[in-house]
């Protein structure tokens, strides 16, 4: 072949995709500045210190890590997904143990200079073994053996991240995965059982929490847990039997817990068609929107409040870009593997978007999970960038050459 | 669809999630055109109510001045030390984290932990029950503010305390607004405070307008007194995150023109953050102060009244002195004994102020030129002779007073049951002795002729007796005067009392000087003038002051002036009349002639001697020749009119002359 050949008439990248993550991440950088550079004292720190200024660093890292892994074709990847996959099983387990508490939880490795959370790569390992695992041929599917040790796959993890607590990153696994499982050609059958038997288990767990005593509660939801689903479900926190004592303490305890959530829809309702301006936000420079939330999980919250509808349209206008030109390069993959690994990245980022959003505007109980590419966060930007690499991978190496 | 039309037709499951995708977003942006769009304006209301408060700003009150400009009441600068909390709050943490209850504890660590070298021994807080976590937080911002306190003491060199109640009432309620550590510091502080320049602190000098009587006590019925006030005057917002107080006048002008002196408040927002701290604050409305109100009264008239009571009858002296110009109407002075310090209601009362103001007996609380009426007395023989003028008295024919047989030296009146006792001694009569003698006999023989009854009923009301005069003083009692039309209910003995003054009558000090000028300018009864204009309080604005009109005429008594004349010259005589000992003789000064009329009125009430209580008065107008100024005296439980009452008048009438002279020397030396 010529090099002239070399050239093909389509793009070797997905351009429209780098275009809208490219919008995206300057839309973060803007915001994390407009949310956490509200005193004259967040502006008196050293650069490296303020936030803006490091999301550019661990954005400046994914795209070089995106980049690199874009030199070596998904295949050869894949042969390294099973290794990757334990040695994240691995760091779960070691983060149960030597991680720092924050809030309650245990995800963090504290490296002094970054807060590695395992479970954010932990995800992208997950993607890419399952997609590796569902890559053989499609009689091997068909058998229940396999179909039980993806599952198996799925859950191990899940186990390990719900153990930290973090219930949201954990959950974000199943849609990502049955979605993977459905894609690769697993009888339906399968998945409509298992799918049914997590629903029951989800409704039976929501009822148990809503409406049971305590004493009946099989499944243990930690305390902030059960109180985090109540406060979506509007209900009270104080059984029905509590002497007015109890009752009063527990309305306290339900208005503080209610305030994050509040807050963010004040914000985000506050915003109006316009929102107030960039930087004019009242909820996040008065500090009604807590100030170590509103730049990671509720930085849609000081985007919608700042530029109003228009601004969040618009965000939900780039991820929609992303998402359709995920599932186009999921179409036009060469083979199995490149197709579900596209799938499990584009569903992954459409569950973190949905979830998140949905919290801030309080169609989801709030969770601790990142806005992929605006909240901050090193380990979410640079795991998300890394999943969005391997979709553009995919997309390079459609043509197998 | 573009997004569709890209996938494999035959794809199934890619266009299945393609349409999932669809679905979640559309969810999405349809939840948000909700909140965002839908329901902006409630979410928008929930970011002013949590993050604005609405703070009411006094408008700076209006002062009331003399007719000359000497200042009766204003507004004095207290120097106030204010903290404010938001500056504070990193002291607050600060402390917090000092005093915040933590445990040392000896971890049992795995091996590997402890292979890694995690230390054994770690302090951690404690975890606190929402309770106790309050009050370690209340505790540790009280320890901030009170070490910031002390140090601000240190340099005024006055310990200061922080009380834990006031101060945690006030962070729980008004956050938003500074705290008040002192107040009304001396001038001295406030220097040692600007050197030190200790605002670094997060404290601040704030100067507070209090209201302040330069002259004490004088004029302070007229002047009346405030309370500090936080309710809402109409056409104000009614509703306030925090009111600053400001003064509500209760009596006197105060009361009175409460309105115009107090003006309009304004109206601030402070933006507070998501811990109720001050952010920032916008004027809305500017307070528009309130306008100045310029009396009638002279300073150096009302002193003199008010002293020559206090030199004559002491503090506790229960009495009235008016000072009315006889054709203006202005009140150039009203004086009521007892009288109070209106500063007592801005600092605290003393005890013993305490007890003076809620005396029954004293009554200091009442303004005795307007609030309360009295029997006239003799003084009122004057309106008497005139009616009876009116009705054809010849007035230099003789009358003979009878003899009292108890009492040879006195008269008696025999017309009706039981008999009037006449003051003046029996002998002949014409006009001029009577008024100057003050006969009984005469006026009631005379009073009763046909007509003259409803003469002076007539008269009275001309006067306006048993009315109202509408003093903005909101002190005002209409007094008793009979009303034609009751005719059926006057019996002899009735109409005999009030022949002299007495009986079903009773009338202010006020009215009595009315009456005065109304003898005196030749039958005007005027409206009295209390004052003169109200204007704005800074002298650069457009806004024109409002005048009062002078010498409004109510009423005209409507006799002849031959009639007026007469009594008027009797009225000369009861201050001249040496030879015939006039009662009214202590009031005369060199180069002013004064018109008089004493009386002495019984009251129901018995001394300790068990005499009867008097009521004695002192009406008079100067000078006889071109009249004017009418003043009238009026002493409780006196020995008699003239004895108690002409002295006093004394007094004011060398104040008048005095006054007048520096005004023609003024006008000398300005010519």
């Amino acid at each position: 072949m010529t090099p002239l050949a070399l050239k093909d008439t389509s793009p070797r990248v997905d351009r429209l995709q780098i275009v809208a993550l490219l919008g995206l991440m300057v839309v973060g950088v803007l915001f994390i500045f407009s949310a956490t550079m509200v005193s004259d004292s967040a502006a008196a720190q050293p650069l490296v210190k303020q936030l803006w200024f490091r999301q550019l660093v661990w954005l400046g890292a994914g795209l070089s890590a995106a980049i690199a892994l874009c030199l070596v074709d998904y295949h050869t990847l894949a042969r390294w997904a099973e290794p990757a996959y334990w040695l994240n099983i691995l760091l779960l387990i070691a983060v149960l143990f030597l991680g720092t508490v924050r809030g309650g939880a245990r995800r963090w490795f504290d490296l002094g200079f970054f807060s590695l959370q395992p479970s954010e790569f932990a995800k992208l390992a997950v993607i890419l073994a399952l997609a590796s695992f569902l890559s053989r041929p499609a009689e091997e599917l068909r058998l229940p053996g396999n179909f039980w040790r993806a599952i198996g796959m799925l859950l191990l993890p899940f186990a390990l991240i719900a153990k930290e607590p973090d219930l949201g990153s954990a959950a974000v696994l199943l849609p990502t995965g049955f979605t993977m499982m459905f894609v690769a050609g697993v009888p339906r059958k399968y998945i409509f059982r298992s799918l049914g038997l997590v629903g029951a288990l989800v409704i039976l767990l929501i009822v148990d929490v809503l409406f049971a005593p305590p004493i009946w509660q099989p499944i243990k939801l930690k305390e902030y847990q059960r109180q985090r689903l109540l406060v979506y479900f509007g209900r009270d926190f104080a059984p029905a039997n509590a002497t007015p004592e109890q009752k009063r303490a527990a309305r306290q305890l339900q208005q503080e817990k209610t305030y994050q959530s509040k807050q963010a829809l004040i914000s985000v309702g506050s915003g109006g068609f316009w929102g107030k301006g960039w930087r004019e936000g009242k909820q996040t420079s008065l500090g009604f929107l807590p100030p170590g939330a509103a730049h990671t999980d509720f930085i849609f919250s000081v985007i919608a409040e700042e530029k109003g509808f228009v601004g969040s349209a618009t965000v939900i206008a780039l991820y929609a870009v992303v998402l359709f030109t995920g599932l186009r390069i999921a179409g036009q993959a060469r083979d199995r593997l490149g197709k579900v690994l596209a799938v499990g990245v584009v569903t992954l980022l459409f569950s973190h978007v949905f979830i998140n959003i949905g919290m801030n505007i309080r169609l989801m109980p709030v969770k601790g999970i990142p806005l992929p590419l605006l909240s901050y966060g090193g380990s979410s930007v640079i795991a998300s960038l890394i999943a969005l690499g391997l979709l553009q991978n995919v997309h390079i190496y459609r043509k197998g050459y | 669809m573009i997004v569709f039309d890209q996938l494999k037709k035959n794809d199934v499951q890619l266009q299945l999630l393609a349409l999932v995708f669809c679905l979640g977003l559309a969810v999405l942006l349809i939840g948000l055109w909700w909140v965002q769009i839908v329901n902006a304006s409630a979410h928008q209301e929930s970011v002013e109510t949590q993050a604005f408060r609405s703070v009411r700003i006094p408008a700076v009150r209006g002062k009331i001045l003399d007719r000359n400009g000497v200042s009766l009441a204003e507004n004095r600068p207290n120097y106030n030390i204010h903290l404010y909390l938001e500056e504070l709050s990193p002291a607050f943490r600060k402390e917090y984290q000092r005093i915040r209850p933590r445990a040392v504890i000896t971890n049992d660590l795995p091996f590997w932990k402890d292979w890694l070298g995690f230390p054994t021994v770690t302090t951690q807080y404690t975890k606190l029950s929402i309770d106790n976590l309050m009050r370690v937080q209340r505790q540790a911002r009280y320890n901030a503010a009170a070490s910031v306190i002390r140090r601000i003491g240190d340099v005024l060199q006055t310990p200061l305390t922080l009380d834990y109640t006031n101060f945690t009432r006030h962070y729980d309620a008004q956050r938003a607004l500074p705290y008040t550590v002192a107040s009304n510091i001396s001038m001295a502080q406030m220097a040692r405070f600007e050197e030190r320049g200790i605002n670094s602190l997060g404290v601040d000098l704030e100067a507070q307008p209090s209201r302040a009587y330069p002259l004490g006590s004088t004029a302070a019925h007229v002047l009346g007194y405030v309370r500090s006030d936080d309710s809402s005057a109409p056409n104000e917002l009614a509703y306030f995150s925090y009111r600053m107080p400001d003064y509500r006048g209760v009596v006197g002008i105060e009361g009175g023109f409460d309105s115009q002196l107090r003006g309009v408040a304004g109206a601030k927002s402070v933006q507070v953050n998501s811990l109720g701290y001050r952010q920032s604050e916008t004027i809305w409305e500017a307070a528009e102060s309130g306008r100045n109100v310029v009396l009638t009264l002279d300073v150096r008239i009302q002193k003199a009244a008010e002293q020559s009571i206090q030199k004559f009858l002491g503090n506790n002296a229960r009495a009235a002195i008016v000072v009315m110009h006889v054709e203006t109407g202005d009140v150039l002075a009203m004086a009521s004994s007892p009288t109070f310090d209106p500063n007592a209601f801005i600092r605290k009362f003393t005890p013993d102020e305490l007890a003076r103001w809620k005396s029954e007996e004293l009554g200091v609380q009442k303004n005795r030129a307007t609030r309360e009426h009295y029997q006239a007395g003799s003084i009122f023989k004057t309106i008497v002779a005139l009616a009876a003028l009116e009705k054809g008295l010849n007035p230099l024919e003789e009358f003979t007073v009878d003899r009292n047989p108890n009492n040879p030296a006195k008269g008696i009146y025999n017309g009706v049951r039981p008999p009037v006792k006449d003051t003046a001694p029996p002998g002949k009569y014409d006009l001029e002795r009577a008024i100057v003698r003050s006969s009984n006999s005469y006026f009631i023989t005379n009073g009763l002729r046909p007509g003259v009854f409803d003469k002076v009923v007539e008269l009275g009301a001309r006067l306006h007796l048993g009315e109202r005069i509408g003093l903005p003083l909101l002190q005002e009692t209409p007094g008793n005067f009979p009303r034609a039309g009751n005719q059926r209910s006057w019996n002899p003995r009735f109409k005999a009392n009030i022949c002299i003054g007495q009986g079903e009558m009773d009338v202010t000090p006020m009215q009595m000087a009315v009456m005065t000028c109304a003898l005196a300018n030749g039958g005007k009864v005027l409206k009295p003038r209390l004052v003169d204009r109200l204007e704005s309080q800074d002298h650069t604005g457009f806004e024109p002051p409002e005048v009062f009109p002078k010498g409004v005429v109510r009423d005209h008594l409507g006799v002849s002036k031959r009639n007026l004349d007469i009594v008027r010259h009797a009225m000369l005589a009861e201050t001249e009349d040496v030879a015939e000992n006039a009662t009214g003789r202590n009031v005369r000064i060199d180069g002013l002639r004064i018109c008089g009329k004493t009386g002495t009125a019984e009251r129901d009430e018995r001394r300790a001697d068990g005499q009867f209580k008097n009521t004695v008065w002192f009406v008079s107008y100067a000078p006889f020749e071109r009249p004017q100024w009418a003043v009238v005296v009026m002493v409780e439980d006196g020995q008699s009119g003239g004895a108690t009452c002409a002295p006093i008048a004394r007094d004011v009438y060398l104040a008048l002359q005095q006054m007048s002279r520096a005004a023609t020397n003024t006008l000398a030396t300005t010519r």
